[in-house]
């Protein structure tokens, strides 16, 4: 039984690699979710990775499906949307939310004109969905830099990240540390985002990133339960998404991410926080 | 104030109206073709007496094309529609019915005996006949046949073109043959990402093997790539061949971890830019086939 | 006290959108006093305040700290940003208040652990020490914010109507820390609705409708004629007002 698990992966490098890149971004893009999550700013993701796109495209059209020309795009994009947004939010009557929605819809209509205008729908098509499967040397180096350093620099900015979440006026009665890392993790955002756009398209990557964070709120309650539980669960998720694209002989990228909402789902149902069933089982109360 | 405003609007729009309507002094008949391939066999019959105008341009994908609307436009000025046929433009009903297309729709590929293929367990026709020189020849007489029923006077230039056209045709398949007859007989199959040369194979004696279906649309699963992969490896495959409309990084991965040879770029479904090597119809036999000699033949 | 100055506002109009909360306030708060920010809704307590933290820019005129970096001060808001439904426990949330030390990096080690714990302690939060601040009454919340506060070990410590919806208990709790700060030197400013429990533990009062109408001592300045007049100033702000030309509005004032 063991073996059907194992075989695929001893006998064929790409399926290695295809672990090792999701392993990379299982560490990297849960703990960013996991934070998104917990400042509901879970659309957000989704929104930065259209924002991406024109980015992505000027790269593609440039360069063709050069990683470098991609990537360096998607993260100028990226960045741009996410700093003007910040910008027009603090010093206009727009808040956070409209000011973003404002500015990566823009985002989105010019990286499909760009494409329109110089590729045709295929181009578009591998700009959106990259393939797991297909990771190079070069891709793999940098899923794996940017897991490197996503998770470095959470580590670092961790307390005024947590703080800044639940009570950002303390933070900024006493440092200066409220905007520089509300910053850095726009960066990590987008940067997490560009490591796994090109393992999984534009449109899936959001869900390697969120899914597993919202399913970790049914399982655990403090922050570091949550980072545990949500990278567990989009490692899993990986695996098995790439074991059933090799036995059921299914598209990979959307197989990881079902396989990630199907845990939800079943953690919606059974898991110890607040999971429905045993919202249905009253349990007796404790003494205190 | 007003007034002054009015006339120059007024100016203006008699400068527009007074602009002479080019075209209809042109004495070269507009015709459409759907794709580059089709385009460059109309330029070739047509000559100098036909304007065409191609909608799915060079290194496009006639597959999943999304027409504009000065597509729209160009082909409601055309005389005659020329398309493959055969499956192949899945989106030309709705450019006929949203140009309001009132001419004459031409299949190129009647007349061909059109292969079966299987693709996710559905058996298809292949629509790329034109990949056959036999074929071609077929392509080429009725475009010759349709363009003299629309402009009769121009009857003897379409019959010398064509004729032209059918003998380089000729030539180039006494090459084609002559260059496969060279390789090692084992060594006549090779793995492209474009399952789109199955009436090459069949024309001239070689195997194709492709990791994903005819439409580039569909996502390769672990599977196909892992079946590729074994067969390659179990059968001796030599080469692993690019193709002008897909993904590369996949065939780079399914190379490397064969020991396959990254043959070079095929042209299958679109030509090469004019000055690439692959600008037209005859241009992408020569440079199929000797990017293939080259591969296979050592 | 030692008479020098820990506040001055010269002149100073605070507001939004050049529509001015607060006008005109010229006048000394002196280190280590303890001064009630009194006045009806709308007078402009916490827009003062904002603008001590600098969180909000003059208007018109300035705020003079005596060279205090205003990440020193300590400043409890009206509750409304804090986001209760985050999972952060009592301790991590109290621990913030050693920021000044800690900053981004350093843990709370065994050196500071005992500052934390003795916070906890003064403010009766031992029990509740691994509770995530979700599961806290509002009193109990209170009593955390407090207790972060009494971290912060700052020179200027200022309070947003600190005992809105708070029970009494908390509430008298409270005071008995305001009062150990005032001992200790700290300024103290705590903007407040409660009239009696003004003239029962502050010394010093603000009135404020808008523009200081009132000064003091409280025995002396919160007179039912000071608080009638500054119920007569008006709340709203005038959409269709004129440039303001006065320098200085008329006011009562006395110094000690």
């Amino acid at each position: 039984m063991i073996h059907y698990l194992i075989d695929p992966f001893m006998d064929f490098v790409f399926m290695r690699r295809a672990l090792v890149g999701c392993l990379a971004l299982s560490l990297s893009a849960p703990p960013i979710g996991v934070f998104l999550m917990l400042r509901r700013m879970s659309l957000m993701g989704d929104a930065m990775s259209h924002a991406i796109l024109p980015g992505a495209a000027i790269g593609y059209l440039l360069a063709g499906l050069s990683l470098f020309a991609m990537s360096l795009g998607g993260f100028a994009a990226g960045i741009a949307v996410a700093l003007l947004a910040g910008l027009v939010a603090r010093s206009t009557v727009l808040r956070e939310d409209a000011s973003l929605a404002a500015f990566y819809l823009c985002s989105l209509a010019l990286g499909v004109l760009i494409v329109s205008v110089r590729g045709n729908s295929i181009d578009l098509l591998h700009v959106l969905f990259g393939t797991v499967l297909a990771l190079d040397d070069h891709a793999i180096l940098l899923i794996g830099a940017i897991a490197t350093v996503s998770t470095a620099a959470l580590a670092i900015i961790y307390r005024p990240l947590v703080l800044e979440c639940f009570d950002p006026q303390f933070l900024r009665s006493v440092s200066r540390w409220s905007s520089p890392t509300h910053f850095i993790f726009l960066v990590l955002v987008v940067m997490n985002l560009i490591g796994g756009f090109q393992a999984l398209g534009t449109l899936m990557v959001v869900g390697i990133m969120l899914l597993p964070a919202i399913t970790a709120r049914f399982w655990a309650q403090d922050i570091s339960g949550l980072v545990v539980v949500s990278v567990l669960a989009a490692f899993v998720a990986s695996l098995i998404g790439l074991l059933l694209s090799y036995y059921a002989n299914v598209p990979t990228s959307p197989a990881i991410i079902l396989m990630a909402g199907v845990f939800y789902l079943l953690s919606m149902l059974v898991g110890w926080q607040g999971g429905l069933l045993w919202q249905l089982m009253p349990r007796k109360h404790l003494e205190a | 104030m007003t007034r002054r405003l009015l006339l120059a609007l007024g100016l203006i729009l008699a400068a527009l109206l007074a602009v002479p309507q080019g075209a209809s002094a042109d004495d070269k008949m507009k015709v459409a073709a759907s794709f580059s391939i089709l385009g460059d066999m109309v330029k070739q019959v047509g000559g100098d007496r036909v304007d065409v105008v191609t909608f799915v341009g060079p290194n496009g994908d006639a597959h999943v094309y999304e027409p504009t609307p000065a597509d729209a436009k160009a082909l409601s000025e055309s005389k005659i529609l020329f398309i493959n046929g055969l499956g192949l433009e899945g989106w030309m009903t709705r450019l006929e019915n949203s140009s309001g297309f009132k001419g004459k729709v031409v299949t190129a590929s009647t007349g061909v005996n059109p292969r079966k293929m299987v693709e996710d367990e559905k058996t298809i026709t292949d629509p790329h006949a034109w990949q056959s020189l036999a074929n071609g020849k077929i392509y080429a007489a009725n475009i010759r046949d349709a363009l003299i029923a629309a402009d009769p006077a121009g009857k003897a230039t379409y019959e010398a073109n064509a004729k032209k056209f059918i003998d380089g045709m000729t030539a180039m398949e006494a090459n084609v043959k002559a260059a496969v007859a060279k390789m090692p007989p084992e060594r006549r199959k090779i793995i492209t990402t474009h399952d789109a040369f199955g009436y090459f194979g069949s024309a001239y004696g070689m195997e194709f093997i492709a990791p994903e279906g005819v439409s580039t649309e569909s996502e390769a699963s672990a599977q196909d790539v892992a079946k590729i992969i074994t067969q390659i490896k179990k059968e001796h495959i030599p080469a692993v061949f690019l193709e002008n409309v897909t993904d590369s990084r996949l065939l780079d991965q399914i190379a490397s971890e064969t020991g396959a040879k990254i043959g070079g770029t095929l042209y299958s479904d679109a030509l090469s830019a004019p000055d690439g090597p692959a600008g037209n119809y005859l241009d992408m036999f020569r440079n199929n086939i000797d990017t293939l000699s080259t591969a296979l033949s050592s | 006290m030692n008479g020098r100055p820990a506040i001055k506002f010269n002149d100073l109009t605070l507001g939004y959108d050049r529509h001015p909360a607060v006008h005109h306030v010229t006048g000394e708060v002196e280190e280590g006093e303890l001064l009630a920010l009194v006045g009806p809704n709308g007078a402009g307590k916490s827009t003062l305040l904002k603008g001590i933290m600098g969180e909000l820019s003059p208007l018109d005129g300035s705020i003079d700290l005596d060279g205090l970096d205003r990440h020193e001060i300590a400043y409890l808001p009206q509750q409304i940003d804090i986001d209760r439904s985050f999972p952060v426990t009592v301790f991590d949330c109290v621990s913030m208040g050693l920021w000044r030390e800690i900053g981004i990096w350093r843990g709370i080690d065994v050196r500071r652990k005992p500052a934390v714990t003795g916070a906890l302690s003064a403010l009766g939060l031992l029990d509740f020490v691994d509770r995530v601040i979700g599961s806290l009454s509002g009193g109990q919340f209170q009593r955390v914010l407090f207790a972060r506060l009494l971290l912060q070990d700052a020179r200027l410590i200022l309070l947003d109507e600190p005992f809105r919806a708070v029970d009494t208990k908390t509430i008298a709790d409270l005071i008995v820390l305001i009062e150990r700060w005032h001992k200790e030197g700290r300024t103290v400013i705590a903007a407040l609705h409660d009239i009696e429990q003004v003239r029962a533990h502050f010394p010093k009062t603000l009135l404020l409708a808008r523009e200081v109408v009132a000064w003091g001592p409280t025995r002396s300045m919160l007179t039912p004629e000071n608080l009638a007049r500054a119920g007569q100033l008006s709340a709203a702000f005038d959409a269709e007002a004129e440039i303001c030309e006065r320098a200085t509005p008329p006011q009562e004032r006395e110094s000690v």
